[in-house]
């Protein structure tokens, strides 16, 4: 296959070879980020939507029987896995898995007027890098093999006088959870399957040819006692794209100034807000309205949240607990059933709602909400 | 009108549909239509979709073509199993239906092995494997359940992890117990308690509706029992470990019994031996049940050289713990500060 090197972003033309599609972020000038959470890579590609901007709002019910229609499967063999809006068309894009196990398929879907259409993925440009240290699909060690070295995947080190090729114990990112682009960099945030680890990953775009994504270890502190190390579910830019909030597993939302998050480093985050128990964020946006900035929380088991900006710059770090759920001031909304969400131009939000049996796509003006 | 008839065909080794008893004056007007023109008339779409949200319905993705009496349907995906479709024709509309059978499925992927294989839990134990003998299709962590003693399934005792956490191979799911709750000082902690209860027992159940990637069931469902013990908070100490030493010219496996039981995953690839010049020694390790006994069968005979255990910093226990970290880390405990994350270098006694 020949490839042609694009003027954009250092792009090729080729077909990305999705094994799995999650997270979706838009980039600069319309480059889709895709999360590949199953081969731990994020594909970056040109969809080259140049279509005249629609200001309509969004308002599409059973959205996965329509995706489940074009691809030609009931609803239940159709998983939504990631939503973006595309910044110049606000056309909807969805990451889908088409089928069950073996016969699963990533489709990236483009919704415009309420139709579904397949993004098609044959001779475009594109980039992917892999998050570092993920392992080969062939290790060899999963079923207890140790190989002997030296030989890649091992590194030496000189330990009380002693050399030592030691192998490199890859970081498990089996899954990415959330991509975001902020200030020129996407930040990628992951999942092991083994160590239970933060680790976000700052990843500069262009890929360029040796990219090497360092990761850096991400802690924050509750009740200004203990400190946690667990994995980022979502995280979103915010205050003008000088910091990054993130939500956990057991529901804080942290507060990350984005200079600190340099690669390499060790971060220790703010917890500004917990947001219960029994519950898993889904995922974070934030709006204006009325010259204010907004938080918005879906999560697993608790309503949609909305928490004002001005609290979070506010926020001391949470001390002690006190009774209820300590943090921040947050509004429960009242939308039922919401798991995805995107900002749809800048007066309106798009959730992805539970509706009946299936899914529906809901815009909501900002001012509304 | 001849009657329309609808037919599964193969087309370099993929399923299409054709419609055929389309009448002389039909493919005459079909025949010089090109593809854009043909999905203009027809359609295909999945049956289910027409029948329960028809205002939903899209064309299904792929091209028509007429093929000598034949009007083709090359789908852009393929045809589902076990799915009946609807074939369209406008401007009537009229939709014929053909079923796309269900593959005869065997269950034949066992669960292989779920860890830990301890007869008891830590309080605040973090992490779950459950091994299948093949790969599996996702979805599989909703058919793996916690019962108590006496049967009740404990809720959320699970983080809901989505997309789930497999090995690349997807034959080995990792569930994580809900970690807000093992986290001391955070609030699901002081509201719910931990998702185990010490001084009780709990069962580890995989029920057989979990599908393999093939999408048949378990052919047994499976579970493990655990009494529930006290939480473990402190770092894992390989210093204290009891080492074995390997027996020059033999191959015989080195064996250590470490201080507490470990993660499973982790053991298998955090602990190594290097010979002299600081190099693994290829084998088989494996971590026996208990968790506790790791051991390390050589490729080759050991030599009469002086081997050294490395221990990587990431090895965890059961609950989380490291080499270098406690997992829920006390500030105000300076005993509890991080060591650096260097691995744990010891060497081996004369076998």
């Amino acid at each position: 296959m020949s490839t042609v090197v694009t003027e954009r972003y250092g792009l090729k033309v080729g077909t990305p070879a999705l094994t799995s599609a999650g997270a979706l972020a838009f980039g600069p000038a319309g480059i889709l980020f895709v999360a590949d959470y199953a081969a731990a890579t994020v594909f970056a590609i040109d969809v080259a939507d140049d279509a005249v901007p629609s200001h309509a709002p969004v308002d599409v019910a059973d959205v996965d029987a329509r995706i489940g229609s074009l691809l030609g499967v009931g609803r239940d063999q159709v998983k939504i896995r990631g939503l973006a809006v595309h910044p110049e068309s606000r056309a909807v894009y969805l990451s889908v898995t088409r089928g069950h196990g073996d016969a699963a398929v990533p489709v990236i879907v483009r919704l415009a007027g309420g139709e579904p259409s397949e993004v098609a993925l044959e001779d475009v440009p594109f980039d992917s890098v892999t998050i570092d240290d993920a392992p080969a699909d062939d290790d060899e060690r999963q079923d207890g093999w140790q190989s002997s070295a030296p030989e890649a995947g091992t590194e030496e080190r000189v330990y009380n006088g002693v050399t030592l090729h030691i192998a490199r114990v890859p970081l498990r990112h089996s899954t990415i959870t959330d991509l975001a682009w902020i200030d020129g960099t996407l930040l990628v945030a992951g999942a092991s399957n083994e160590e239970f680890v933060s680790t976000l990953r700052c990843i500069p775009f262009p890929f360029g040819d040796a990219v090497r994504s360092t990761g850096l270890e991400i802690f924050h502190v509750s009740h200004g006692k203990w400190e946690t190390h667990s994995p980022i579910r979502s995280f979103i830019p915010f205050d003008s794209d000088s910091s990054v909030l993130a939500s956990y597993t057991c529901t804080p939302v942290v507060h990350f100034p984005l200079a600190e998050l340099a690669p390499g480093a060790r971060a220790t985050g703010r917890t500004v807000a917990e947001l219960g128990s029994m519950n898993q964020p889904l995922d974070m946006i934030s709006y204006r309205s009325g010259g204010a900035e907004y938080l918005l929380v879906s999560n697993s088991r608790h309503p949609l949240l909305r928490i004002p900006a001005e609290s979070i710059a506010g926020q001391e770090a949470l001390m002690e607990p006190d009774d209820g759920l300590p943090g921040v001031p947050r509004e429960e909304l009242p939308h039922q059933g919401v798991s995805l969400m995107a900002n749809l131009g800048p007066d309106r939000v798009l959730f992805l709602q539970r509706e009946d049996e299936g899914w529906a796509l809901r815009s909501h003006d900002a001012a509304s909400l | 009108m001849t009657e329309r008839r609808l037919a599964w065909a193969e087309r370099a080794g993929s399923a299409v549909l054709e419609a055929t008893g389309w009448s002389p004056d039909e493919l005459a007007e079909l025949a010089p239509l090109d593809a854009a023109a043909l999905a203009r008339r027809f359609s295909v779409v999945p049956a289910e979709v027409l029948r329960s949200s028809p205002a939903a319905v899209t064309p299904m993705a792929g091209a028509f073509r007429l093929d000598g009496p034949a009007l083709v349907f090359q789908p852009r995906f393929p045809f589902a199993d076990g799915t009946d479709y609807a074939f369209l024709s406008w401007p009537d509309g009229l939709p014929g239906f053909i079923a796309r059978a269900a593959r005869e499925l065997a269950a034949t992927t066992a669960v292989a092995g779920i860890r830990p294989s301890t007869a008891e839990l830590p309080l605040n134990a973090l992490r779950v494997y459950v091994a299948f003998s093949a790969p599996m299709s996702e979805g599989a962590s909703a058919h793996v359940r916690l019962l108590d003693a006496a049967g009740a399934q404990l809720e959320d005792a699970f983080v809901p992890m989505e997309p789930e956490l497999w090995s690349p191979d997807r034959s080995r799911l990792t569930l994580l117990l809900d970690p807000g709750r093992i986290k001391r000082g955070l609030v699901p902690h002081e509201e719910a308690g931990y998702p185990l209860e010490a001084g009780g027992a709990v069962r580890l159940v995989v029920d057989a509706a979990a599908r393999d990637s093939a999408g048949a069931p378990l052919a047994a469902p499976a579970e493990r029992g655990y009494a529930v013990g006290p939480p473990e908070r402190r770092r894992l100490d390989p210093r204290s470990w009891k080492l074995s030493g390997p027996r020059p010219g033999s191959r015989e496996p080195l064996r250590l019994r470490a201080d507490r039981p470990l993660d499973h995953a982790l053991a298998l690839r955090c602990i190594a031996v290097v010979d002299a010049l600081g190099r693994p020694v290829a084998g088989r390790a494996e971590l026996a049940e208990g968790d506790r006994d790791w051991s390390l069968a050589p490729a080759e005979p050991w030599g009469a050289e002086a081997y050294r255990l490395v221990v990587a910093p990431e090895l965890e226990d059961l609950a989380g713990n490291s080499v270098t970290r406690v997992f829920d880390r006390d500030l105000g405990l300076p005993g509890d500060d991080p060591l650096p994350a260097e691995p744990v270098v010891l060497p081996l006694p004369p076998g």
